[in-house]
């Protein structure tokens, strides 16, 4: 059985290094491009939203590298289509004239999956645990390196020197993987991020990134959203995590915090991360953000039914707000105009705010 | 005191339009109800909504803007989930948040969850705040309740009326805000009824009696990932209601149709005239969606499915603000002209 799973942005090699250590034989998803977006577009459903079709894309290019068996996730508490992904995606390929079969790997049992894998792969507890461990470590670790570098980005000297960093993680760790050497890469990364020069005193704006999560996280279908932000002189802020998944996951009251603020606005779940856009662009308004990006698939469910009440709150703050759809008709030339147009504002807005006091 | 009833979306779903139109006039207030859907209201609803949102979105606020003005609260309750615990479209959960954005009189918005509370409950709640009286509310649901009574009365007697005529039958898959509402569909049953077809609505198939005791019984408990892999259905353990009934009068439809076709080849060779089952078979199946409906992105995959497997013709078709009827017909023709 060699398994595969779907590219999500920085989060692939732990969710690959997880896997390994679970005992499986691992093929890393391709990284996605315009090709593999072209050709996974293809075969979908053309109704559906653009992360199927993208999740479609890297299969494909996986399952031609000899991949049998893809590992998707079905949210249980999500209301939105993400749940019925899976299935189609099954149908998708079985239609294509693939024979991989797709297991759904969803939270409604996770001890008895976790035993399931076990007796497969004839692994011990502690190996689980190992593995659980490793990867979960490491996400935490690509999480404050993102969280960093977006600090870094509009104070550098030098433009670039930040990501240059991020880039080196990236790159090397596929071969650190291998050679057991993450440690070591870590404190490299930590020690380059060190080393880089940043200008103190420095006057920034501040912007928020939310949405549909997929979107908000994956680098490469979001044309670096981030970056582009983080060069333009904004310093990005973003909620949305991995991590932020599974806190809400497990804390439910969470939610219920969530929803007492969003309460003049929306009073229920609308699915998706629909209510945590319109809780973040509060708490956006609340810290004195300069502006807000919303990002969603064209016609994404939730965040198309929670875009009035965000126009309401930018219209009501008069805090700059842009909404992107994308989907896989959408070009980055298209998408770098907006923002450098929605920088201007930003920066109007911020001057302006200062002025005031 | 006026209350307005939008004649879209939530309007066409249990327990029904008519059901809160005798509910609030047995209490002695004066209900208006939008009118049918026309030019001017789709044009209007396209214009204040996102222009992403799905067309059924677009008609329902269109209908909402319509009552503004003109009455002294707007209904538009918070559709969560019916009976079985399954959740309605996402997007009915926001209708009213989304309504209030656009309007400015005051909207009622009672929270409707069918797994906690019954309808009785509901409206009783909703009662107490235009009356005092609880006999009259009493007096008024029971009303309401008769209302829906008539009208599953009415669509099993039309069900059956159609399944008997001679006419080659075709049954429209959709949602009932898309199926009743003839402006939205495009007066496909007139145009289908001219072809000399008889047009059959997925929603006149009687479901299930003991469906209630099914989900007493366990139906909903979450099935593992490998019950549903290695059971061989057709489609995915839904968690939308309307998943779940459409896809269960297919089957049902698709069951009596294979019925049907099997009595007419034993029968062929000694009778000239069809047997009654045979009339039962079915010549064809339109789907019909509202542009960006996710929920139909979903179910459309399977509903096809079904039919293709059963090698009974399928047409799928979107409907949007700029859908024009010359279109429509040309295609219900082609359409036509396949079964033949």
């Amino acid at each position: 059985m060699k398994i595969t799973f779907p590219y999500w942005g920085h989060y692939t090699p732990a969710i690959t290094i997880l896997f390994e250590k679970l005992g499986f034989d691992v093929i890393p998803p391709e990284k996605t491009n315009q090709a593999s977006i072209r050709e996974g577009s293809k075969f979908s459903p053309e109704l559906f939203c653009f992360p199927l079709k993208v999740n479609v894309g890297n299969y494909l290019s996986s399952l031609r590298r000899g991949a049998d068996t893809i590992f998707m996730w079905e949210n249980l508490g999500g209301i939105c289509r993400f749940r019925y992904y899976w299935i189609i995606q099954q149908k998708v390929l079985n239609d294509a004239g693939f024979k991989a079969k797709i297991i759904n790997l969803n939270t409604s049992h996770p001890i008895l999956r976790i035993k399931e894998i076990k007796k497969i792969n004839k692994i011990s507890w502690l190996r689980v645990l190992k593995a659980f461990y490793h990867s979960i470590s490491i996400i935490i670790f690509i999480e404050k390196l993102e969280k960093r570098v977006a600090y870094l980005r509009p104070r550098e000297e030098t433009t670039g020197d930040a990501d240059k960093t991020l880039d080196y993680f990236f790159n090397n760790i596929d071969e650190a993987r291998k050679n057991n050497a993450l440690r070591k890469l870590k404190k490299e990364t930590k020690n380059k991020l060190k080393k880089v020069k940043i200008i103190k005193n420095k006057d920034i704006m501040k912007v928020g990134i939310m949405g549909e999560i997929f979107m908000v996280t994956d680098n490469v279908v979001n044309f670096d959203l981030e970056k582009k932000l983080g060069q333009m002189g904004m310093e990005v802020h973003r909620d949305l995590s991995l991590s932020y998944f599974l806190r809400h996951d497990a804390c439910p009251w969470l939610d219920y915090i969530a929803q007492k603020r969003v309460n003049p606005y929306l009073k229920s779940t609308v699915g998706g991360h629909g209510r945590d856009a319109v809780n973040e662009m509060l708490v956006a308004v609340k810290k004195g953000f300069d502006g807000v990006v919303h990002i969603l698939p064209l016609a994404c469910m939730p965040e198309v039914t929670v875009r009035p009440i965000l126009e309401k709150i930018h219209k009501e703050k008069k805090i700059p707000f842009l909404s992107l759809s994308l989907d896989e008709q959408v070009a980055e030339a298209g998408i770098q105009t907006r923002l450098e147009a929605f920088s201007d504002v930003v920066k109007n807005y911020h001057h302006k705010k200062h002025l005031n006091i | 005191m006026t209350i307005g009833i939008p004649r879209a979306l939530i309007y066409w779903k249990e327990p029904g339009g008519e059901f809160w139109k005798t509910f609030f006039k047995g209490m002695g207030l004066d209900v208006l109800i939008s009118p049918p859907t026309n030019r001017k209201i789709v044009a209007q609803g396209a214009k204040a909504s996102d222009t992403e949102n799905c067309f059924s979105s677009k008609v329902f606020l269109g209908h909402v803007l319509e009552l503004e003005g003109k009455v002294d609260s707007i209904f538009i309750p918070r559709m969560m989930r019916n009976s079985m615990g399954l959740e309605y479209c996402p997007k009915f959960f926001a209708l009213s948040d989304i309504a209030a954005l656009i309007i400015k009189t005051p909207i009622i918005f009672p929270r409707i969850d069918f797994k906690k509370e019954s309808l009785e409950n509901i409206a009783l709640k909703i009662g107490k705040q235009f009356c005092d009286n609880p006999e009259k509310i009493k007096k008024a649901i029971d009303k309401g309740q008769q209302e829906i009574k008539k009208r599953e009365e009415k669509k099993l007697q039309s069900f059956y009326k159609k399944m008997k005529s001679h006419r080659k039958k075709i049954v429209l898959v959709s949602h009932p805000y898309i199926l009743y509402d003839e402006y939205v569909n495009l007066g496909i049953e007139k145009k289908l009824n001219d072809l000399g077809m008889e047009l059959i609505y997925i929603d006149e198939i009687p479901l299930k009696q003991d469906r209630l005791l099914e989900s007493k019984t366990g139906f909903m408990k979450k099935l593992t990932y490998d019950e549903i892999a290695t059971k061989d259905s057709e489609f995915p353990n839904w968690h939308w209601e309307f998943g779940r009934d459409i896809t269960e009068q297919v089957e049902k439809i698709i069951k009596i149709s294979l019925l049907a076709s099997q009595d007419k080849i034993q029968s062929n060779d000694e009778k000239t005239e069809p047997s009654p089952l045979s009339l039962l078979k079915l010549a064809g199946a339109i789907e019909i969606s509202a542009f960006q409906c996710g929920c139909d992105s979903v179910l459309k995959e399977f509903v096809e499915k079904m039919f293709k497997q059963k090698k009974i013709p399928f047409l799928y078709l979107l409907v949007d603000e700029h859908t024009a009827e010359a279109g429509l017909q040309t295609r219900l023709e082609a359409f036509v002209d396949t079964i033949h």
